[in-house]
């Protein structure tokens, strides 16, 4: 495409008054090489009137337009021009609003605004999308549960083949042991008949549906569209393409054997899970000796809210011994039934649920601490308790004991094994070689292929749940195209875990779909553009493999680093992590941000300052302290970038070697409760940015004058704040001795 | 650290107190507001909220010698408030009833009127014995044509029923109470205190009935309470004034027909006040039925017993000046029958409460708990 | 297929709504949200941070506006309401009431008919703790960036003070309400949820104790974009927090106020706490309960609270709230059950943790629909083709109501496909 560009300058919401329009005219013309009188000023530019002008250029062919005027962050159904380069530039936040009117400093930061982006726009070009080919849109569901079972119907009801593998011979999974269900529907007070077997033989029935049972994984190859997946079944191993996966392996009771404070490995002492299928069978009896209980204790939390086993709570155990409590009640009507607990958890409309259950003569509950349960006699047991509704420490005897064990996802026990590997791989060959040698391998779920290891990443201090800790996009997984559902995800009901498949479901069919055409998932869902590295120039120094959030990056056997673009969702963190500079979209490179930053000029007596700010958080917030006319440094350039892992280090060099005084980062929080979009991104930032000393050292610079600053969106009144100081720590520092040269 | 103290649960008390008009025991989840909305509750041991685990858990030997039970005065604002509908009122009224029964002997007695489908049983004792007695003296079915009460049950006869009768009431009731004294202070683990000013204290309390007055949704229960009980007062008066001047003066009955005399307008002043306070109660559960509930059964029964003992009494009046034999000396048949329910029952029904309310008010000052 | 049949209704734009409608387009169709405020992105544009990660709203907010603004398949109103459906899946004829902004797309967001307005009225989005004029806009991350004129307070032609101080003529005084028809396929009704009025809270003082205050109130007061920018400050005097309590079941699992649980206020408070302890490094926070409901992986964040020493946890739920008249401090009296023992405590400020209750409980939906005594809707009640999302059928959190509105996405999606 020949750009013939249109640059269009809006002098409505205080940019008349606050720039001089014709000398920003000037330079923007020098830079743009189009003159002075062709371009275009506006008082209202966004109005009909104004807009007009601009659709009569493009009819005149005018194809890359540079519009300076407000945020892009508004008036964007105004300004969308498809199929023309469009490149808004912030006059009014980042200047208008929030400068001096009318000074040199407002003027030349008004010019050098208007400047980057018009090299912005000389060096990008319209992205077209990359379109691979022989795409399966077939889900793969792992797992034959509540949720997998849910997520095949969802996905087979809206019109997609689905295959579902079960480990099992049957399918069911947990759900198919139980006797009675907890409520799911109005009123929510009465126990349900399971509705499991009526699942099953949908599922089965529904020509939509593979139902590949007695299977495993044994491989996954690919990329989200392409997935080749190995499954062995019955000793014999097929390979067949999905587009995408929604893994659903469950949940497995906490072992009980570790229980012993609790009286597990006594006779009488059974857990929940023994419970259901006791009840299933017929009467409530004591192991022992076979009597019917009468007197039935039950321990919540056995393991869960506990820091010795299980952190968490496993959130449904306190909905089953209630329901539990019931059969034994239900089943003989002399016998009593305990719970001794340490909150009733019953949230929502499942309090209605413990209302009901509770108000039965024989359904006895306290708060309580459980402190041991001892043997009694006859092999009858007393449970010790204190901290206890009765006002005092209790000791009170029961014949059968049942323990609400929590539970434990089926991903925990390969993502204990990984991170053991990958500790014992810090301490170099031998240690790692001694663990697998002493570590029982246990069996692995997905088994990827992939460079940055066989299953999904799950975040510290996240007991093996494959989460990624989003509140607001809860099936974003470090994954692309695998979407964990139910309780390898988070304890939840099967209720709930039902519902979860539902929306796991629909992100594997999005994902199926947006590869289908080339673009994007989440949360850069709508890009066509994606990262294209100059092979030629690679050196494999395979940091692009290792820093990628989203493992889309594999090595071949020669160990070059090769793009599965159906992975990647567009963040640029290999793009800021290539020391060769190879990696480019597009519309963002290494080269038009660094060329952006090069077109700065920086006079001796004057400070100028980078600040490469998130788009995501950082702009908004930018512009949100606008709105509320704060003040900003007028010696800060902003520039945004699509995540802060997308920075080079190749920046710095181009920022202090053109006189530049100081470079800084603002991002989103990074660590446990990381705010970025892409995980990982300004925290890979950081990392980098850390050993930036070097590059400095190199050109005798203070490695003061480049730092990163974490925001978040609603710390928008700091930001003035921020940057002022650290223009003025750069400013203590002194100029930058390469001004000039 | 303390021991454990081993606790065991026993379902039939639970039921029994589900089935005494404790039927939403099983409601609370042990959130407190009832002890906190109580104005009556000592802060230091509060109630009801932990007398309704214990009763939860059928912990039966928590109420023996618990005063705390005794201390509510059912002003229900608990009950009021109750999140849960778990009317902690209504069950301590249950478990007081269970008490009840635990110290009144016999307990067949204390069974049959605290069973609700025993009631026809409650009344026919009575009235059986009653016609019995009136049967053989002969007084039954009078001749005279002058309506006068005394030809249907003499004096005597009257007297040779219900001195005994309300005798062996207040014996059954002290022995109860005596014995609820001793678990009270075995519990506490108190062994002396000062008897006589405690006592003189607690009559004060409850002439004064300054407890009622902080009752807060049914905060009328203070009139009807103080009514219902001075207009008793009142009424035991007149019928002891009656005793002396005709049994031990042996002068004229100061009740005769168509005389005004000072005693019998004291016991009609009583009449009226018990009629009003008894109307009052009524009414009261029906207005605040919805807060608070309307009552249980062994509630009702109290309530009833007055009430007909009232109506029944005013009626025969009015039918013996209409000149209505027949229905006149039915309805003082009736009228003695309740009379004398309320005398023989009195240890077993509601009304046993001024036994063991007033030891229980007795005790916390007699142990010293009340200061803290 | 047709576009309108391809086209699902999503009524609501809170995060619920925004959610499905987001996550129905990016999947290949086309959405329609309708929203009944002038504003997208609901409740949750009220609160200052997200339990458990203590991140701001806005984040989340601002990427689904900007998948808003990127996509083609999603189109909004603001200030619509819906008042007639008919048809069935498939088929939907939809009448919406669009409701006058008086304020048109040429409006740049300036300020300065906010300026010029002489009417002054209760900020409804800081829930009456301090005022706004009747041409506002809610928040400076508001989304549309577009100013409204309150219809109720807004003095119209006799007053056009605005109009005069609108360089961009953006102000049309003259809107009317009008009817909208709209055909579409499925239909998702996400119209979230209000506070419980707490002035039904006779015991708790809800309403009439000035430093009594509800949760979405602490919400608003430590909100940089709130009535105190951010600083907590008590009602009556503008006073630093230092001792604060918190009442938990605050209407909730109440069958004389709410009999569920309204699932968010143990997560909400605990996360309030964090809010005074980091602003006041002296100050104490008691938390007063009947049981600590933080369900799955939120213990931990339950824990991380519990070890703060300043804050207490206190099992026993308070049933009355009293003012010191002279010091406007706030009595509490609770037992705490554990130790068997009734306190009264005093208190700068006082929280309650009211409950939610459903849209639909006060404006129902006008279709046959079958709704819980509390006025949820009953699942099983909707048309085919309609589905309810998130705290319409069950009190729900954040995380939750994401979920449920993802996969409330792929139901609409089979129920068109379905009926192609």
């Amino acid at each position: 495409m020949e750009k013939k560009f249109g640059v269009y300058i809006c002098t409505g919401c205080g940019i008349g008054e606050t720039v001089n329009i014709e000398k920003l005219k000037k330079k923007s013309a020098r830079v743009s090489k189009i003159e002075a009188d062709n371009i275009r000023v506006h008082q209202i530019l966004c109005s009909p009137e104004g807009l007009e002008v601009i659709k009569n250029d493009i009819k005149e062919g005018v194809n890359t337009i540079i519009i300076g005027a407000c945020s892009p962050r508004v008036k964007f159904e105004e300004f969308d021009f498809p199929g023309a380069i469009v490149e808004r530039v912030n006059l009014r936040e980042f200047v208008a609003w929030t400068q001096e009117p009318m000074t040199d400093d407002t003027q030349s930061l008004a010019d050098d605004y208007m400047m980057m982006g018009i090299i912005k726009t000389q060096k990008g070009s319209l992205p077209e999308p990359n379109i691979l080919q022989d795409l399966s849109n077939t889900i793969l569901v792992i797992g034959g549960g509540m949720a997998g079972l849910s997520a095949s119907l969802e996905a087979a009801k809206a019109g997609y083949q689905v295959v579902l593998v079960e480990k099992e011979a049957e399918l069911g999974g947990m759900a198919a042991k139980l006797y009675k269900e907890t409520p799911r529907q109005y009123p929510y007070d009465q126990l349900e008949e399971p509705r499991i077997f009526n699942i099953i033989k949908e599922v089965e029935s529904n020509p939509n549906i593979k139902v590949l049972k007695s299977s495993m994984i044994e491989k996954t190859d690919g990329q989200p569209g392409l997935l080749d997946v190995t499954i062995r079944n019955n000793g014999n191993s097929e390979t067949m393409r999905v587009g995408a996966v929604i893994m659903a392996a469950g949940w497995k009771p906490y072992d009980a054997s570790k229980l012993g404070h609790l009286g597990y490995g006594k006779p009488n002492v059974i857990t929940s899970v023994q419970m259901e299928e006791m009840a299933k069978k017929g009467k409530i009896t004591r192991p022992s000796d076979g009597k019917e209980a009468k007197k039935v204790a039950f321990i919540q939390c056995a393991g869960s809210r506990d820091s010795n086993h299980l952190p968490y709570c496993s959130s449904f155990c306190c909905g089953t011994s209630l329901k539990q409590a019931k059969y034994v009640r239900e089943k003989n009507e002399d016998a009593i039934a305990m719970i001794f607990y340490k909150d009733i958890r019953t949230p929502g409309q499942t309090e209605l649920f413990y209302k009901n259950m509770q108000n039965d003569a024989g359904v006895l509950l306290t708060k309580a601490e459980v402190t041991g349960v001892n043997d009694a006699g006859n092999d009858n047991l007393y449970i010790e308790a204190e901290n206890t509704l009765l006002g005092e420490k209790i000791k009170v005897e029961a014949d059968l004991v049942v323990l609400a064990t929590g539970i434990v996802p089926a991903t925990r026990a390969s993502q204990e094994y990984l991170d053991g590997l990958t500790e014992a791989q810090k301490k170099g060959d031998d240690a790692k070689k001694a663990y697998i040698e002493s570590t029982p391998k246990p069996e692995f779920i997905l088994n990827l292929t992939y460079r940055q290891g066989p299953e999904l990443p799950s975040l510290e201090g996240a007991y093996g749940f494959a989460d990624s800790n989003f509140i607001c996009f809860q099936y974003e997984t470090r994954r692309t195209g695998i979407y964990a559902a139910g309780c390898v995800r988070q304890p939840m009901t099967m209720s709930d875990a039902a519902e979860d498949a539902a929306g796991a479901a629909l992100k594997a069919i999005q994902c199926v779909e947006h590869v289908a055409k080339g673009i994007a998932v989440h949360p850069r869902a709508w890009d066509a553009t994606f990262p294209d590295p100059l092979m030629i120039k690679c050196t494999s120094c395979k940091r692009c493999t290792e820093e990628c959030p989203f493992g889309a990056i594999d090595e071949d056997e020669k160990g070059t680093p090769f793009y599965r673009i159906n992975r990647c969702r567009r963040c640029g963190t290999c793009m800021g992590a290539c020391p060769e500079r190879i990696v480019s979209f597009k519309d963002f490179s290494v080269d038009i941000v660094g060329s952006m930053i090069k077109s700065i000029e920086s006079e001796e007596d004057e400070f100028r300052i980078i600040v490469l700010a998130c788009e995501n958080d950082a702009y908004p917030a930018i512009d949100s302290a606008a709105i509320k006319r704060q003040r900003l440094n007028p010696k800060a350039r902003i520039i945004p970038v699509r995540c802060l892992g997308s920075t080079n280090l190749v920046w710095v060099t181009d920022a202090f070697s053109k006189g530049i005084d100081g470079l800084m980062l603002l991002g989103c929080k990074y660590g446990e409760n990381y705010q970025c979009h892409f995980v990982k991104g300004s925290e890979l930032a950081n990392y980098r940015f850390s050993k930036v000393k070097e590059t400095l050292d190199k050109l005798q610079l203070e490695s003061e004058r480049c730092q990163l600053v974490q925001v978040a969106i609603s710390e928008y009144d700091q930001i003035p704040k921020m940057i002022n100081d650290f223009v003025e720590r750069v400013e203590e520092i002194g100029p930058n001795p390469f001004k000039g040269m | 650290m303390a021991e454990a103290t081993v606790i065991k649960p026993d379902l039939d008390f639970v039921k029994g107190v589900i089935e005494g008009g404790g039927d939403s025991l099983k409601k609370c989840y042990q959130c407190a507001t009832c002890t906190v909305v109580c104005n009556v509750t000592p802060e230091d041991h509060p109630f009801p909220r932990k007398e309704m685990v214990w009763a939860q858990w059928g912990l039966k030997e928590k109420f023996a010698g618990n005063p705390d039970v005794w201390l509510c005065h059912q002003c229900n604002d608990c009950t009021a408030h109750c999140p849960r509908g778990a009317k902690p009122g209504e069950v301590l009224g249950a478990i007081r009833k269970q008490t009840i029964k635990q110290y009144s002997s016999p307990s067949f007695l204390a069974n049959l009127v605290s069973s609700k489908g025993l009631v026809w049983l409650v009344f026919l004792i009575p009235a059986l014995l009653l016609g019995a007695i009136l049967s053989v003296d002969g007084t039954f079915i009078p001749n005279e044509e002058e309506i006068k009460f005394s030809y249907f049950a003499p004096t005597l006869t009257i007297q040779a029923v219900f001195v005994p009768a309300l005798t062996f009431g207040l014996l059954v009731g002290v022995l109860g109470l005596m014995k609820f004294w001793a678990d009270m202070k075995k519990a506490a683990g108190v062994t002396s205190g000062d008897l006589g000013g405690s006592i003189s204290a607690t009559a004060k309390e409850i002439l004064s009935h300054v407890k009622f007055k902080s009752c807060g949704v049914s905060a009328d229960r203070f009139t009807s309470h103080f009514l219902v009980f001075y207009s008793f007062v009142m009424l035991g008066i007149a019928t002891a004034l009656g005793v002396l001047y005709i049994d031990i003066m042996h002068m004229e009955s100061p009740f005769r027909f168509g005389y005004g005399t000072p005693v019998k307008i004291f016991g009609l002043i009583g009449a009226i006040g018990l009629l009003a306070g008894v109307f009052l109660m009524i009414s009261n559960r029906f207005k605040n039925a919805e807060k608070v509930g309307i009552g249980s059964y062994f509630d009702w029964l109290l309530i009833t017993i007055v009430g007909v003992i009232m109506a029944s009494g005013i009626l025969s009046w009015v039918m013996r000046v209409a000149g209505i034999a027949g229905v006149a000396y039915t309805v003082y048949f009736i009228h003695l029958v309740f009379v004398l329910s309320l005398f023989l029952y009195l240890p077993y029904s509601k009304l046993a409460h001024m036994f063991y309310r007033s030891a229980a008010i007795c005790f916390l000052k007699y142990s010293g708990r009340e200061k803290k | 297929m047709s576009e309108q049949q391809k086209t699902v209704l999503v009524v609501g734009g809170g995060f619920s709504g925004l959610t499905a409608a987001v996550e129905t387009a990016e999947a290949g169709f086309n959405v329609v949200i309708i929203e009944k405020t002038p504003f997208l992105g609901g409740r949750v544009t009220q609160l200052n941070k997200y339990f458990p990660k203590l991140c701001p709203p806005n984040c989340g907010l601002e990427i689904n506006f900007k998948r808003i603004k990127n996509s083609g398949d999603i189109s909004f109103y603001t200030l619509a309401e819906v008042e007639k459906i008919s048809g069935q899946e498939g088929n939907y004829d939809v009448t919406i009431k669009q409701n006058p902004r008086f304020v048109n797309d040429k409006c740049v967001g300036c300020n300065a008919c906010n300026e010029a307005c002489p009417v002054e009225m209760p900020n409804e989005f800081n829930f009456g703790l301090d005022k706004t004029k009747a041409a506002y806009i809610t928040h400076n991350q508001a989304f549309p960036f577009k100013y409204v004129l309150d219809s109720k307070n807004c003095k119209g032609k006799s007053c056009a003070k605005c109009v005069e101080a609108c360089k961009y003529d953006a102000i049309n005084l003259d809107m009317k309400p009008e009817a909208v028809n709209l055909k579409v396929g499925a239909i998702v009704f996400a119209t979230g949820w209000d506070l419980y009025d707490v002035t039904k809270l006779d015991l708790l003082g809800g309403g009439k104790i000035k430093n009594v205050i509800t949760n979405m109130q602490m919400e608003r007061l430590a909100s940089p974009n709130g009535p105190t920018s951010g600083k907590i400050l008590r009602p009556s005097d503008n006073k630093e927090v230092n001792n604060i309590a918190f009442v938990q079941c605050a209407g909730s699992r109440d069958e004389n106020h709410l009999p569920y649980c309204s699932y968010i206020c143990c997560m909400a408070s605990l996360k309030q706490a964090t809010y005074l302890r980091e602003q006041y490094p002296d100050s104490k926070v008691q938390i007063f309960y009947i049981d600590i409901r933080t369900p799955g992986r939120y213990e931990q964040f339950y824990w991380k609270v519990k070890e703060d020493p300043n804050v207490t946890l206190t099992k026993g739920k308070v049933a009355k709230v009293e003012e010191d008249p002279a010091t406007g401090d706030v009595l509490l009296t609770v037992e705490d059950v554990l130790l068997g023992k009734k306190i009264t405590a005093k208190f700068d400020m006082v929280v309650l943790a009211a409950g939610m209750v459903p849209s639909t409980r006060t404006s129902k939906i006008p279709t046959d629909i079958s709704y819980t005594n509390d006025g949820f809707v009953v699942p099983a009640s909707l048309k085919k083709g309609m589905f309810a999302v998130g705290t319409l059928k069950s009190p729900v959190d954040v995380s939750r109501s994401v979920q449920d509105a993802t996969g409330v996405a792929i139901k609409s999606i089979q129920s068109v496909r379905r009926s192609i």
